[in-house]
């Protein structure tokens, strides 16, 4: 080989995976970003499901704890930032599929597609909150 | 991987276009799949606790007791785990090395396990009892 930039022994350094801090930040990058934040809140989420269902399981004085803890505002912020991140991590898995079909990846599209991820989640989040006061 | 030293190549130059490590496709097909059944899934969860919230702690009971309600719910938390299990494993192998990687992947697969045995046994408890 003819490449004058390794010495004798040692190999090229391979190309990395594409680092953040080298590109102009992008809303699909944004967006990529938001998706695995939004599932690993589910992952910590999860336990509140748990909670509920053995709380259900058990008798009417433990679900009356997790129902008081549920109502306090402590428990109502931690319900709203899980329902935010449960729909953003709905709408973004389902542009993740249409991408991995092949559609939606041209130019336009895939921006107003992650700005459609961006204000879906929310939109849903608002959206479930107002019924549930409502239905409340 | 045979490493002769009459073979020229780079171990990388060997490696390459063989495809994957072969285990791998499962866990892409499983995290497609459940992310598939996961929005109706989620849609149907979201309406059964938004009806629960004008009940009390009988009416919840009976609600979740319901087939329907308690198919829906364990649907959801089978899929919901396997998703988030697979999920976090991505998330370790991108970010976690060595020998911490190993613990962290037993970590997760613990982890969703109990919650999901957990899960699965509460919603059959207030089903059957």
């Amino acid at each position: 080989m003819a490449s004058s930039d390794a010495s004798p022994g040692s190999p090229r350094p391979r190309p990395l995976s594409p680092h953040l801090s080298v590109y102009r930040p992008t809303m699909t990058m944004a967006m990529s970003i938001a998706h695995r934040i939004s599932g690993a809140a589910l992952y910590v989420g999860v336990l509140l499901l748990a909670w509920f269902l053995i709380a259900v399981s058990s008798d009417a004085s433990s679900f009356a704890v997790f129902s008081d803890f549920i109502s306090s505002f402590i428990g109502r912020l931690t319900l709203f930032v899980i329902t935010w991140a449960l729909f953003h991590h709905l709408v973004s898995g389902v542009r993740h599929i249409l991408w991995d079909a092949g559609y939606g990846l041209d130019a336009p599209l895939r921006d107003q597609m992650a700005w459609a991820t961006a204000i879906g989640g929310f939109a849903l989040t608002i959206l479930v909150w107002a019924t549930g006061f409502a239905v409340r | 991987m045979t490493n002769r030293s009459s073979d020229l190549r780079t171990p990388l130059g060997r490696v390459r276009f063989l495809g994957s490590a072969r285990t791998g496709t499962m866990d892409a097909w499983l995290i497609h799949l459940t992310s598939v059944a996961l929005v109706p899934l989620t849609l149907g969860f979201v309406w059964l606790m938004l009806d629960l919230l004008s009940k009390d702690y009988n009416g919840v009971r009976a609600e979740l007791a319901s087939p329907i309600s308690a198919i829906l719910l364990l649907a959801f938390i089978l899929a919901g785990i396997i998703h988030m299990e697979l999920g976090m494993r991505s998330i370790i192998v991108d970010y976690i090395g060595g020998q911490t990687r190993a613990w962290a992947l037993a970590a997760n697969t613990c982890f969703a396990a109990l919650l999901a045995l957990a899960c699965v046994y509460a919603t059959l408890r207030v089903a059957f009892t």
